[in-house]
């Protein structure tokens, strides 16, 4: 039985589905295509960094593409720090109007708000690592940062804004990345979010749909000021082939980490956390609704409007904490079915009963 | 040259290593465009690796993890000895202040044998680490394979027709990894969609990823099956070491059987089922309000005056 050839066609399915392009389709195509995207062709570099056609369209980058070994960098990274913001550095290069990651190194800094200073002391350990990098072989320059927000969303909080306009007024081009590591394992899919700000005064001519998130009550204000001073790019993800080959053969040691993983017991704190913070946020609307109800009816449409969208936020948050929580419990359920039930019949170590377990009790 | 390794240490493998390694060579490989063949053997970087445990409690009977995670700073293809040291020293130092449980640990390159040229590197990295381990990914992609083409030498004093030399020998290794790195090994393997998607194309994502190890979990019974089979007909002879590791698996099964987990996981699974009810509660809410307004919008406008009050 060969468990890849269903696992490769869910897989295209999938990208048929969610249009994934992969880099350069690597799945099948010469090796030489889908590793041309690791060539550093440093006249070529040169060249744009002169043009700077950024410097007229704010709007300019619109597509990142990080490597593997980049995100895998960053989020192990982030992971690390816990519940601490860490942050890094991504090394890379453009490519039209896409920039591309390929290497990410973190910086020996922690905290949020001495971030800015702190950004002083570690450029010492940067220019270090350059150095060492060129001798290395690694010809790319610094186009970003990022950094971890752990628990509380992809997004530009006002420092990391500032922080970002400055990068972008000296450092162009430039990117800011943020991973949230802990919504991350929860949901079982790489929470991140790629940023560029417009410059000051700029107002975008339309305003781009972004995607909703949960955002914390303590930091939903913080959000909401500055969320339209930075627009969203596109992130896909590359790998050499010889990285898809050794991933492919990865998976016949790390299936046992996947059926062994309890996102239900790991991640208690974080569900805990944040149920607490929707009951806060259902007991925030009510008491604004219940102010409407004395308020005069020419103003109250506007503000029940404003309600409304309030409640459908709380339920759409709620719904995505749940779906989590009935995912890891269903991972629980099927485990204890697979591994406990042996009582049940003696054949069922041999019996081909792979996806079936869930009628069987 | 390889035999295996009697120390005693086992080896864990973050996939961060791996992959590390492959886009070294990947990169490597690239800049000279000119296609090289896979013999292109030679690039020679140095391997920073973390280590979880103290020092003191590595023993070789206990044999405990040591994770790795890798960083290259490579020399330049060939290295002599002491320019590799002292780029390494410098290099150390500063990754010391990011990663202050780390250490260096060994060396990696690409290749498809260990020779004796990369016992000299060896040798020269024993000044920092008194036994290095030295990784070798051998890059020629073969469809074929089933296992990983990276093997894990550590050195050895053996004595060898009178003279005691160093020889590498293997070790074992397993992979580990973090929850957050599993996810984003899966992520960037399988091209997992990555924004929210539809509750539905999630739910398939999640479930698709336990079905995959299931499956494997599965095939591998199958295999254990089939040998049992062979070796009770006769066709094997019997082997009575696995015939006790086969017992003693199954005798683990099944996993827990107490009265207390099975209390401890209902109470978790009402948990769920409560909080289902609940976010089914607001919805519920959700919609009535918006109904509601939507009436009071579209036909209560004329009673509206002094102080009706509204729904809520």
């Amino acid at each position: 039985m060969d468990p890849f050839s269903s696992a490769a066609i869910a897989r295209q399915t999938w990208e048929l589905e969610n249009n994934i392009v992969s880099a350069g389709e690597a799945s099948d195509s010469s090796a030489a295509a889908s590793d041309a995207i690791f060539y550093y062709d440093e006249a070529a570099q040169a060249k744009f960094q002169q043009e700077k056609p950024w410097a007229n369209d704010p709007h300019y980058f619109k597509r990142v593409k990080i490597s593997a070994l980049a995100l895998l960098k960053m989020v192990v990274h982030a992971r690390s720090g816990g519940t601490i913001e860490v942050m890094g550095l991504m090394q890379g290069k453009t490519d039209g109007d896409a920039i591309i990651v390929m290497d990410a190194f973190a910086l020996p800094v922690e905290g949020t708000e001495t971030r800015v200073n702190a950004q002083a002391d570690a450029y010492e350990y940067m220019v270090d690592y350059s150095q060492t990098n060129k001798q290395a072989g690694r010809l790319e320059n610094v186009v970003g940062w990022y950094h971890s927000h752990p628990g509380y969303g992809c997004w530009l909080s006002g420092i990391d804004v500032s922080t970002q306009m400055l990068n972008q007024q000296y450092q162009e081009p430039f990117l800011a990345v943020v991973i949230d590591p802990t919504r991350t394992v929860s949901a079982g899919k790489v929470d991140i979010g790629a940023f560029r700000t417009y410059p000051d005064g700029y107002k975008p001519p339309d305003e781009p749909v972004s995607e909703y998130q949960t955002i914390p009550l303590n930091k939903i204000e913080d959000f909401g000021v500055h969320c339209k001073q930075y627009y969203a790019l596109d992130i896909t993800y590359f790998k050499s082939s010889l990285d898809c080959h050794l991933l492919d053969l990865l998976w016949n040691k790390y299936w046992v980490n996947t059926l062994s993983s309890s996102p239900l017991l790991g991640n208690g704190d974080y569900f805990a956390g944040q149920i607490s913070d929707l009951a806060e946020k259902i007991e925030q609307a009510e008491n604004q609704l219940s102010h409407s109800r004395f308020g005069s009816l020419l103003a109250a449409p506007q503000r029940k409007k404003e309600e409304e969208s309030q409640l459908t936020k709380i339920t759409r948050d709620s719904a995505k904490i749940t779906v989590e929580q009935v995912h890891g419990l269903m991972s629980q359920v099927i485990k204890d079915i697979l591994f406990n039930s042996v009582r049940q019949s003696n054949k069922s170590q041999a019996e081909p009963s792979g996806p079936e377990p869930m009628v069987e009790t | 040259m390889a035999s295996s390794s009697s120390s005693g240490l086992t080896f864990k493998l973050h996939p961060l290593v791996i992959v590390n390694i492959s886009d070294h060579y990947t990169r490597v490989k690239s800049q000279s465009l000119p296609p090289h063949s896979a013999a292109d053997a030679s690039s020679l970087p140095l391997l920073l690796r973390l280590e979880y445990s103290d020092a003191s409690s590595v023993s070789s009977a206990a044999a405990p993890s040591r994770s790795s995670t890798a960083s290259s700073f490579s020399t330049t293809p060939p290295p002599t000895p002491s320019t590799a040291l002292f780029s390494r020293k410098s290099k150390s130092s500063v990754y010391k202040k990011v990663f202050p449980h780390f250490y260096i640990l060994g060396w990696y390159s690409t290749g498809s044998d260990a020779q004796e040229s990369d016992m000299i590197i060896h040798k020269a990295l024993m000044d920092i680490n008194e036994s290095p381990v030295y990784v070798l990914l051998n890059p020629s992609i073969n469809p074929a394979q089933k296992d990983l083409p990276i093997t894990i030498y550590e050195s050895e004093l053996h004595v060898i027709d009178g003279i005691p030399q160093l020889i590498f020998v293997r070790s074992s290794y397993t992979i580990e990894t973090v929850e957050a790195e599993r996810i984003s090994v899966d992520h960037v393997a399988h091209l997992k969609p990555s924004d929210g998607g539809s509750a539905a194309t999630q739910l398939a994502a999640h479930l698709t990823g336990i079905h995959s190890a299931i499956k494997m979990l599965n095939s591998r019974i199958r295999v254990l099956h089939h040998y049992l089979l062979a070796m009770q007909k006769g066709d094997i002879p019997c082997e009575n070491s696995l015939l006790r590791q086969v017992s003693s698996l199954l005798r683990r099964l099944p996993a827990i059987e107490s009265e207390k987990f099975q209390d401890d996981f209902l109470m978790e699974y009402n948990d769920t089922l409560l909080i289902t009810y609940l976010a089914m509660f607001t919805n519920c809410s959700s919609t009535m309000n918006e109904l509601v307004d939507k009436f009071n919008t579209a036909y209560d406008r004329q009673g509206r005056r002094g102080g009706r009050t509204a729904f809520i």
